[in-house]
């Protein structure tokens, strides 16, 4: 760590001369507003700016970056990066705390390498906040001013600068400065702290009325406020909120077809919570209304972020309320009149269980402010380059081993079988041509993935045995399961995974095991139904209840038939309507069949999975027999993308059902209210 | 594979979408490979009576044009429309906010009367057959065109933003057009332009209609926060017909 005092005059032709050596990402005025790109001239960076229209997110996660490209013939491979070393210039406090929360989440569990690596490119000049912008309140976030987080800081005091490096990284742009840099004085540096001062109290131009720490606890009495109904009236479900925030970083998966039809690339953009397709599925059902979304952006960033990953994902920068054309986007307003509403929150003894914290496997770790966050802890677990290398070195190519494990590649696999079965769905068995076993556990999914059409979870439908092959039945609702119904036996299609949390099967023994499955809902269940059998001694009963609309959707009518001719196992099926077929199992919803069941409560452990709508009179029923929630299990469906944890499509309140999920106790998701709605 | 059959019709409009399609140029020679163009007016002087694919242009004018066109649907397996024409009927149907005989004066001065030169109400493809997907915009982005028709021959489902042209607004770095005082269609105006009119200094005009679920009456709320009248809102919108 250095500190220096630099005359004002000097920048510019210190940003000249970096700028020989890297590329410069700065602060520059566009149409009377201020935006980072690249740095033609040195004139034009401005450190006087008050706030960008952009957060300095975009140069780590870009609106549209390439996941792979794919050629005819069906190979594919990852993207060579061009990426090179730059410096990102200007950055204001608030967005150095922002870019330390991203990196938390792209380094947590299955690391993003294309974040990871621009990131690991980059070095960071901050500088203090020169001209508050209209809406910021940083100073109440605890982001106005950052003591980590950076390369180098620069604090205008006076005629001058005083520049503080932190990294070996900084020292050599300090380095770079040559004679002109000075020692500052006592005085200088209590100017600096001034300016400090002045920022913490002074970037306030909304004042929350409570510590950030406060927000994940006011949120959790907060969810069924009338707040949320009033003020989506006007949104637009635009998502410019979204588009403009440093926390911001869902994204969607997309093909980009080349003319030839043969190749192309898939690329990864930004998305928004906000936006009307963010939580559609496929077949079309939206899991949140125009107010939900609404609702959803401040639940993630002040209470699933804080729960997930220990900080407030606001910094205060602003720019949400900026962008905002019917102006409701303002958090500190929201969190104020919640505050208003729910006086309790600011009680601790109250301190109510927030939502979606059942799931939390680990104690959820205890709610930082932001700044605080950027204290050297997990956050900022990126090993810095040497400096000198990054000023001198070229492009920095990721190595073949990189490539391999880039988690967006998928693995290549052999279509072994294909079956028709209904009218809607087929089966399939898949082999990895690697030859490796895919090694997944009962209830897992993995992501289908053709090159030019898309990817689609898929859950595996078989146990999970020492066979070098799996199985899945696909029901055809989009562009992927259309597509691979056109595949035949020798075809290969992508495989990524498997994902996902499993049916707990091992802990089980002993128990006898009720499996109610809905329709298609068979389908993730009889790889525990499989896995069950296989240990068959270690088990009580086992008793399948299965339910469909019709006749004619019934799956696995062949292992049906073995699986009742078994000693203790029950097979019992519905219909909903008695149509297109013979029938002979009861007719009504698959409830009817509970209560023929024989469930002994205490020594019983349920697997359910089904339509959405068959949960709630399942579930019901099944505590009203006596189940324990903690007895039941449910495999939960939604719009998984990226399969690890980051794209934020699979959210169900602060859980991720690619990684929490989607094998979920009842009692992990009872208090979800988006769980099974 | 055999090469699906594409046929392009215009109706009441500049031809400007199918020129973009000409000016698809390399990219049109490259389209020609993966589709078969068995009909079309502007491009060639074939004709087949037989056909996959029907581009639709142009807006519904004239009870003849309505003959026509139900006899292209009942022949066509998918009826897809290019352009704000005959998507939401477009700058055509701002003459149904006007008196006909006016209209026909204006524009035919004295043999507005004749008998060929009389013109009903405009309507936009939907209001008369049945269309499976609408190519927005006016005109049409040739971009969006080959991907649609891509996905199409791949047996795929082409699918359009669902979200407003604000999203691309922020992608471009664009400074609000609320912020200069101007009544800018982007919030409620389906995106995939590129948000082209606001990249260079211009509100959107809402050209590609409306998003799939649009907040029409908050932009009516918006209105007076912004010093701005209802008035002028429904005016922007009136221009392509939405």
């Amino acid at each position: 760590m250095r500190v220096v005092k630099v005359e004002e005059s000097e920048i510019a032709s210190w940003t000249r001369t970096l700028r020989q050596r890297q590329r410069i990402v700065a602060v520059q005025e566009k149409d009377g507003h201020f935006v980072f790109d690249d740095l033609k001239s040195a004139e034009d960076l401005r450190l006087d700016h008050d706030v960008t229209l952009q957060p300095p997110l975009r140069f780590f996660l870009p609106e549209k970056e390439q996941l792979l490209s794919f050629s005819r013939g069906g190979g594919y491979r990852a993207p060579e990066s061009d990426d090179k070393p730059f410096v990102l210039l200007g950055v204001h406090p608030y967005d150095v705390a922002a870019i330390a929360q991203m990196d938390a989440v792209f380094s947590s569990g299955v690391e993003d390498p294309h974040y990871m690596l621009r990131r690991q490119l980059a070095t960071i000049v901050a500088c203090d906040v020169e001209t508050p912008s209209k809406n910021v309140f940083a100073g109440c976030m605890g982001t106005a001013v950052v003591r980590d987080g950076y390369d180098l800081l620069l604090t205008r005091v006076g005629r001058h600068y005083i520049a503080e490096s932190l990294t070996a990284k900084g020292d050599a742009l300090i380095a770079l400065f040559g004679e002109a840099v000075e020692e500052p004085t006592p005085w200088d540096l209590q100017r600096r702290e001034a300016v400090w001062q002045r920022n913490r109290q002074g970037l306030r131009q909304h004042e929350l009325d409570c510590p950030p720490e406060m927000l994940p606890r006011l949120m959790a009495l907060s969810y069924d406020d009338k707040i949320w109904q009033e003020k989506s009236q006007t949104c637009f479900s635009c998502g410019s909120c979204n588009l403009v925030c440093p926390t911001c970083y869902c994204f969607d998966v997309e093909e980009d077809v080349d003319l030839d039809l043969g190749s192309g690339q898939r690329v990864r953009l930004c998305d928004g919570c906000l936006l009307e397709e963010f939580a559609k599925v496929a077949g079309g059902h939206q899991f949140r209304s125009r107010s939900e979304r609404y609702r959803h952006r401040f639940y993630r960033k002040a209470s699933y972020m804080p729960q997930r990953f220990g900080f407030v994902a606001c910094v205060g920068c602003g720019r949400c309320i900026d962008a905002c054309v019917p102006g409701i986007a303002n958090p500190v307003e929201v969190y104020n009149l919640l505050l208003e509403r729910h006086p309790e929150a600011l009680e601790p003894a109250t301190a109510p269980v927030a939502v979606g914290a059942a799931v939390a496997t680990a104690p959820a770790p205890a709610v930082a402010t932001a700044s605080r966050m950027v204290s050297p802890t997990a956050a900022v677990t990126l090993e810095p380059l040497a400096a000198e290398q990054l000023l001198r070195q070229g492009a920095a190519r990721p190595t073949d081993e990189f490539a391999v494990t880039d988690p967006y590649v998928p693995e290549q696999a052999t279509i072994v079988e294909k079956k028709r079965v209904t009218q809607l769905e087929t089966y399939y068995k898949l082999r990895l041509e690697s030859g490796r076993k895919l090694g997944h556990k009962s209830g897992q999914f993995v992501q289908i993935s053709l090159m030019g059409i898309g990817e689609a979870p898929i859950s595996i439908s078989s146990g999970p045995t020492e066979a070098p092959t799996f199985e899945m039945v696909v029901r055809r609702v989009g562009n992927v399961t259309e597509a691979l119904e056109a595949m035949n036996p020798g075809d290969t299609v992508g495989v990524r995974g498997p994902y996902g949390t499993a049916f707990p099967i091992s802990d089980l023994t002993g128990k006898n095991i009720l499996v109610v499955a809905g329709g298609i809902g068979l389908v993730p269940v009889r790889s525990a139904i499989q896995e069950v059998l296989s240990h068959a001694a270690d088990f009580g009963r086992l008793t399948i209840a299965y339910g469909m609309r019709e006749p004619r959707e019934r799956l696995f009518g062949d292992e049906i038939a073995k699986w009742q001719k078994l000693p203790g196992v029950q097979v019992l099926e519905s219909v909903d309507r008695v149509e297109g077929g013979p029938w002979h199992g009861q007719v009504g919803p698959v409830t009817t069949l509970l209560p023929l069941c024989g469930i002994v409560p205490s020594r019983t452990a349920a697997l359910v999975c089904g339509p959405p709508v068959m949960y709630r009179y399942v579930l019901a029923d099944l505590i009203s027999m006596g189940m324990k929630p903690e007895d039941i299990y449910v495999s939960l469906e939604r719009r998984m993308k990226c399969g690890i944890g980051k794209c934020g499509h699979c959210q169900i309140n602060g859980v991720y059902v690619c990684q929490d999920g989607p094998v979920f106790t009842y009692a992990q998701v009872k208090d979800l209210p988006e769980a099974l709605s | 594979m055999k090469k699906p059959r594409v046929a392009i019709f215009d109706f009441a409009g500049c031809e400007g979408c199918q020129l973009q399609i000409v000016n698809l140029e390399e990219e049109l020679l490259s389209l020609i490979e993966i589709v078969d163009v068995v009909e079309w007016r502007e491009g060639m002087s074939e004709k087949n009576p037989k056909f996959d694919i029907a581009l639709i242009e142009g807006s519904i004018t004239r009870p003849e044009d309505e003959e026509r066109l139900r006899d292209i649907r009942a022949r066509a397996k998918v009826l897809v429309t290019i352009g704000a024409c005959a998507g939401t009927g477009g700058v055509n149907k701002l003459r149904n906010h006007m008196d006909q005989k006016v209209v026909g004066r204006t524009v035919y001065g004295a043999d507005a009367d004749k008998s060929f030169l009389q013109v009903g109400t405009v309507r936009a493809i939907d209001e008369v057959v049945p269309v499976d997907l609408q190519i927005p915009g006016c005109p049409i982005d040739g971009r969006e065109f080959t991907r649609v028709v891509r996905t199409l021959v791949l047996g795929g489902e082409p699918h359009l933003p669902e979200h407003p042209v604000c999203v691309e607004c922020k992608r471009a770095n664009n400074v609000c057009r609320y912020e200069y005082g101007e009544v800018c269609l982007g919030p409620i105006t389906r995106a995939g332009c590129g948000a082209r009119c606001p990249s260079f200094g211009m509100w959107c005009f809402g050209c590609r209609g409306k998003v799939t679920d649009p907040n029409v009456d908050a932009a009516h709320t918006v209105m007076a926060s912004y010093g701005k009248t209802v008035e002028e809102l429904e005016q922007r919108l009136a221009l392509f017909g939405s």
